[in-house]
C-alpha cells in the first residue's frame, strides 16, 4: 500500500495505490495524517490505483471528511474503480462524499 | 255459503248472537212442542165431545120430527076411525094435518077400493103444499093405483105402523116428483077390518136440509142412510137414493167405510177416524130412533184443528219473527259494545306496522274493554321506549361490531400471510392457521427469517376477546423487537417477559413457545413458557421435551431455560394452542391430545406430514369432532418442516491465524484462492474477501482480551450451490448478528466510526449465522455460487 500526497493547483491530492485492507489501515492512516491539518484547501483523494478497501479504510476516509467539514473544506474522490465504488455504495459512503 | 261461514267466523257479534238465538229457539221449540202436543189432544177431545153433542142434538131433533109425524098420524087415525063414513071429512083431516104441521111434505088418507061406494074404486085424500098454499085432491086413479104401492102394503104386511124406504112421490096434477119417506099405518073399522092406510110423508130434501143445517165445523157435513145403506142425506144430492154407503167400496175397497156402513146399519153409535175422499175425517154416527135410519156427521180433521192450526202457525210465526228480531238486536248491541275493540284492533294493526306514535282512542270505560285499552296503551308506551332503547343498543352494537371487524383485520394483518413452501426455499417450509373464537382472539403466531435462521413463536393469551387481542398484539410486537437483537430463545423470552411484565397491570399472561431453527444445520433452540409442548412428526410422532417454565407476563425476574434439539430433514414441528386439544363438541367433551396424536400418526402413515397437509387434516378432524357446536376457544396451529438436503462437499480448505491484524493479507490471499477455486468473478470475489476480512478482523480485535493471544480458524467449504466460510474462535461469547444496523443515510458528521463491518458482511454475503457452540463462537457466512 502506497500513499503519496502532493499539492496540485492549490488542492491537496492524495494518491492511493494497492489494497487498503485492515492490516494496511494503520499505516495508511498515519500517511494521510497531513490531510487532517489542511485548512482553506480542498482535498482530493485519487483512487485510480486503489484496488480494495475494507471498513478500516473507510473509517480513515470518514475521519478526513469529518475534519474537513469542520473547517468547511471539501473532500473529493477521484478515479475510483467500480469494485471500490460498490463498497462505497453499500455502506452509504457514496452519499457523503463528492466524486469527480 | 262459504262466504257466509267466513263472515260468521270473522264476526264475533254474529257468532255470539247466533248461539244465543239458537239456544232460545231450542227452548221455544221444546216448550211449544210440548204445549201444542197437549193442546192438540185437548182440542181433539173437545171436538169429539162437541160433535157427539151436536149429533145427539140433531138426532133428537130428527127423532122429534119423526115423533111429531107419528103422533099426528095417530091423532088423525083416531079421528078417521071414529068417523069412517064421511068421505069429505077425509079431505078436512088431511088438510088439517098439513096446516098444523107445515114441515110435512104431504098427507094422504087412502082407502080400500070401493070403500066409499059413491066415490068409486079410488079414494085417497091427498094434501100437499104448492108454494105456501095447500092443495087437497083425490089422489087415486087408474094411472095411480095406490093400493099397490109399498107404503100402502107395508103396514098391512108388518101389521104395525112403519116408515117406508124412500121413494119418488109423483104428483100427477103438478107433474112434480119429490123423494120422500112416509110413515104409514092401517085404518080399521070397529070390527077391526082394514079400511085404508094413512100416510104422512116427509120430504127427504127437507130432511136433508134440516140435518145439513147443523154444522159443527164450516166444512163438516151430515149423511143419513137407510136400512139398506142407501143415502137419504148426503151433500152430493146425486147420490141420494141412488147409491148406498157401500157403492163406493165396490170400486175401491175401503174397509173403514165398509165397517162404518155395517156399524150404522146395525144401529150402533160411535166415532170413527178415517179417510174420506182423500181427507182425514172424524165420523160420528148414531141411529135415528125407530126409523132404521142412521145419521153421521163427517168432520174433516183440518176443520177440527183449523183454529188450533191457526193458533199454532201464529205462535210459530211470532216466535220466528221474535227470534229474528232478537238476532238482529243482539248483533247490533254486541257490535256496538265491541266497536271499541274493533277500533283497538285497528290501532294495534297500525302499531304493528311500525307506527308506534299512533294515538290510541280513549274509551272512558271501566269494563274489560276499558282495561284492555288501558293495558294496550301501557304496552304501546313500553314498546316505544323499548324500541328506542333497542335502536340505541343496535346502533352501539353495530359500531362496536364495526370496530371489532377493523380490530380483527388489524390483528390478522399482523400475522404473516405468506408461508414459504418448498418452491420458495430448499431448507424449510411452513404453514399456520389461526381461527379466533370471537372476532378478535388472544392466540398468536409469528415467524421470520434472519441470518439463515427461522425465528418463530406461538402463544396463547389468557382470556379471550378484545383484551386478549390487545395483549396478543403487544406480545407479538415485543417478540419482533426483541428477537432482532437476540438469537437465543431463552434470552428472547427473558427479555420479552421483563418488558411485558413491567407494563402488565391487568395480570394477564401469555403462554409462549419461541424457537430458533438454524436452517443450515437443522439445530433447533427453543424456550417454552408454559405452552403446550409441540409435536415432532418425523420418524415417528413424539412430543418435544419442554422444561417447566412459567408463562410470560407476571414474574419479571424469571430466568427462562434454553433447550436444544436436532431436527432431521423431513421432520415437521407441529405447534398448537390449547384451542386444539380443548375443542369441544356439543356434549362438552374435548378433542384431547390422543386425537391430535392419532391425526398426526395417520398423516405420517400417509406421508402427508407436509405443513399444509398436516394442518388441513387436523382442521378437518377438529371440525368433524366439534360438529355444529360453537367454537369455544381460539384455535391456532403452525407446522414447520425442515427439508434441507445436505449437498456433497466438493471443496474444503482451512487456515488458522493468530489474532493479529498483520495476518489479514494472508487471510485475503486465502479467500482469493478459495474464490478462484470455486469460480467467483473478480467483483464477487472482492465482496466475499471484504466480508470475510471484516468478520475475521472483528474476532481478532474483540474476541480475546487485549494482549491475550488467540487463534481464529477460517474454514472454507463449498458444494454445488454455496460457498461457506466458518469463522471459529474460543473467545468471549459474542454475537455480531445482533449488533444494531448502521444508518447509511446519515451525514458524514453524524456517522459513527463503528458498526460498518457487520453491515458490509450482510450486504456482501447471502447469509450470516452465529452460533455459540460449547466454548466456541461459530460464525458462518454463505454466498451462493453463480451458475453460468
Amino acid at each position: 500500500m502506497n500513499v503519496r500526497i502532493e499539492e496540485i493547483d492549490g488542492n491537496m491530492v492524495a494518491f492511493l495505490e494497492g489494497n487498503l485492507d485492515t492490516a494496511a489501515a494503520p499505516e495508511t492512516e498515519k500517511a494521510m495524517n497531513p490531510l487532517n491539518d489542511v485548512e482553506g484547501k480542498d482535498i482530493i483523494i485519487d483512487c485510480t490505483a486503489l484496488d480494495y478497501i475494507s471498513s478500516a479504510g473507510l473509517r480513515i476516509f470518514l475521519g478526513i471528511l469529518q475534519d474537513a467539514e469542520e473547517k468547511e473544506g471539501h473532500v473529493y474522490i477521484r478515479g475510483i474503480n467500480d469494485k471500490v465504488r460498490a463498497i462505497f455504495a453499500i455502506t452509504g459512503f457514496s452519499n457523503i462524499f463528492e466524486f469527480i | 255459503m262459504k262466504k257466509m261461514i267466513e263472515f260468521i267466523r270473522r264476526k264475533l257479534s254474529v257468532r255470539v248472537s247466533l248461539w244465543v238465538v239458537f239456544f232460545a229457539a231450542i227452548i221455544f221449540i221444546v216448550t211449544l212442542g210440548i204445549l201444542f202436543y197437549q193442546a192438540r189432544d185437548i182440542v181433539r177431545q173437545e171436538a169429539v165431545s162437541r160433535a157427539t153433542q151436536i149429533l145427539d142434538k140433531t138426532s133428537l131433533h130428527v127423532e122429534g120430527i119423526l115423533n111429531r109425524v107419528e103422533v099426528a098420524s095417530n091423532m088423525t087415525k083416531w079421528l078417521v076411525e071414529r068417523h069412517p063414513n064421511k068421505a069429505d071429512s077425509m079431505f078436512v083431516y088431511s088438510r088439517g094435518m098439513l096446516q098444523n104441521n107445515p114441515n110435512f111434505y104431504n098427507c094422504s088418507i087412502a082407502f080400500e077400493p070401493y070403500y066409499f061406494q059413491d066415490k068409486g074404486r079410488y079414494f085417497s085424500a091427498y094434501t100437499r103444499f104448492i108454494g105456501d098454499s095447500l092443495r087437497t085432491i083425490q089422489g087415486g086413479s087408474d094411472s095411480y093405483q095406490y093400493f099397490f104401492e109399498d107404503w100402502y102394503l107395508m103396514p098391512q104386511l108388518l101389521e104395525k105402523p112403519c116408515w117406508t124406504e124412500p121413494y119418488m112421490d109423483h104428483d100427477v096434477s103438478t107433474n112434480t116428483s119429490e123423494m120422500v119417506t112416509s110413515y104409514c099405518q092401517t085404518l080399521r073399522n070397529m070390527r077391526g077390518e082394514l079400511i085404508g092406510v094413512i100416510n104422512i110423508s116427509l120430504s127427504l130434501n127437507w130432511l136433508s136440509q134440516t140435518i145439513s143445517a147443523i154444522k159443527p165445523y164450516p166444512n163438516s157435513y151430515s149423511i143419513m142412510i137407510g136400512r139398506g145403506g142407501t143415502y137419504f142425506v148426503h151433500p152430493d144430492t146425486t147420490k141420494i137414493t141412488r147409491q148406498t154407503i157401500f157403492t163406493q167400496t165396490l170400486e175401491q175397497p175401503d174397509t173403514a167405510l165398509t165397517a162404518l156402513g155395517y156399524a150404522m146399519q146395525r144401529g150402533e153409535e160411535g166415532m170413527k177416524h178415517m179417510n174420506i175422499g182423500g181427507e182425514d175425517c172424524y165420523v160420528f154416527y148414531k141411529p135415528l130412533g125407530q126409523t132404521g135410519c142412521s145419521m153421521a156427521i163427517v168432520c174433516p180433521k183440518s176443520d177440527v184443528f183449523a183454529s188450533f192450526n191457526r193458533l199454532q202457525n201464529s205462535v210459530g210465526a211470532i216466535v220466528l219473527v221474535g227470534l229474528l228480531l232478537m238476532l238482529h238486536f243482539f248483533i247490533r248491541i254486541i257490535t256496538r259494545e265491541l266497536n271499541p275493540l274493533r277500533r283497538l284492533a285497528h290501532e294495534a294493526e297500525t302499531i304493528a306496522s311500525g307506527q308506534f306514535d299512533t294515538q290510541l282512542p280513549d274509551f272512558q270505560r271501566v269494563d274489560e274493554i276499558g282495561q284492555l285499552s288501558h293495558s294496550f296503551g301501557n304496552m304501546q308506551q313500553s314498546l316505544v321506549k323499548y324500541i328506542e332503547e333497542l335502536q340505541d343498543a343496535t346502533a352501539q352494537k353495530a359500531s362496536i361490531e364495526s370496530d371489532l371487524r377493523i380490530a380483527s383485520n388489524i390483528q390478522m394483518g399482523m400475522l404473516p400471510v405468506k408461508f414459504p413452501t418448498s418452491a420458495d426455499r430448499d431448507d424449510v417450509q411452513l404453514f399456520a392457521s389461526l381461527t379466533p373464537a370471537k372476532q378478535v382472539g388472544g392466540d398468536l403466531f409469528d415467524f421470520y427469517f434472519r441470518d439463515e435462521k427461522l425465528f418463530f413463536c406461538i402463544g396463547d393469551v389468557s382470556g379471550k376477546g378484545v383484551p386478549a387481542s390487545l395483549f396478543m398484539a403487544v406480545t407479538r410486537s415485543t417478540f419482533r423487537t426483541v428477537s432482532v437483537h437476540e438469537s437465543m430463545p431463552d434470552r428472547i423470552m427473558t427479555t420479552m417477559n421483563k418488558t411485558i411484565a413491567d407494563m402488565n397491570k391487568t395480570h394477564m399472561f401469555v403462554t409462549l413457545f419461541v424457537g430458533v431453527l438454524d436452517l443450515p444445520t437443522g439445530r433447533l433452540h427453543y424456550c417454552n413458557a408454559g405452552h403446550d409442548a409441540p409435536l415432532l412428526v418425523g420418524a415417528g410422532v413424539g412430543e418435544l421435551p419442554c422444561d417447566a417454565n412459567i408463562p410470560v407476563g407476571f414474574r419479571p425476574k424469571w430466568k427462562f431455560s434454553l433447550q436444544e434439539a436436532h431436527i432431521f430433514t423431513g421432520t415437521t414441528i407441529f405447534l398448537f394452542t390449547d384451542g386444539l386439544t380443548e375443542a369441544m363438541d356439543a356434549n362438552k367433551s374435548q378433542f384431547q391430545m390422543e386425537r391430535v396424536n392419532d391425526v398426526a400418526n395417520r398423516a405420517l402413515a400417509n406421508h402427508q406430514q407436509e405443513p399444509r397437509q398436516l394442518i388441513a387434516q387436523m382442521t378437518e378432524a377438529v371440525h368433524q369432532f366439534v360438529g355444529n357446536a360453537e367454537q369455544s376457544d381460539d384455535l391456532t396451529m403452525m407446522a414447520i418442516q425442515y427439508i434441507k438436503q445436505q449437498s456433497d462437499v466438493q471443496m474444503r480448505k482451512s487456515i488458522v491465524l493468530p489474532n493479529e491484524i498483520q495476518e489479514v493479507p494472508r487471510l485475503n490471499a486465502f479467500v482469493d484462492g478459495v474464490c478462484e477455486t470455486v469460480g467467483f468473478n473478480e467483483d464477487d470475489a472482492m465482496q466475499i474477501k471484504l466480508a470475510v476480512e471484516e468478520a475475521v478482523v472483528n474476532v481478532m480485535k474483540y474476541a480475546y482480551a487485549p494482549g491475550l493471544r488467540g487463534d481464529v480458524t477460517i474454514e472454507a467449504a463449498s458444494n454445488d450451490v454455496r460457498l461457506k466460510f466458518t469463522i471459529i474462535d474460543s473467545g468471549v461469547p459474542f454475537d455480531p448478528t445482533v449488533q444494531s444496523e448502521v444508518d447509511t443515510t446519515l451525514s458524514a458528521k453524524e456517522r459513527k466510526i463503528g458498526g460498518l463491518g457487520i453491515h458490509i458482511i450482510r450486504q456482501n454475503m447471502d447469509s450470516i449465522n452465529y452460533e455459540r457452540s460449547g466454548n466456541l463462537n461459530v460464525l458462518t457466512l454463505r454466498k451462493k455460487i453463480p451458475h453460468n
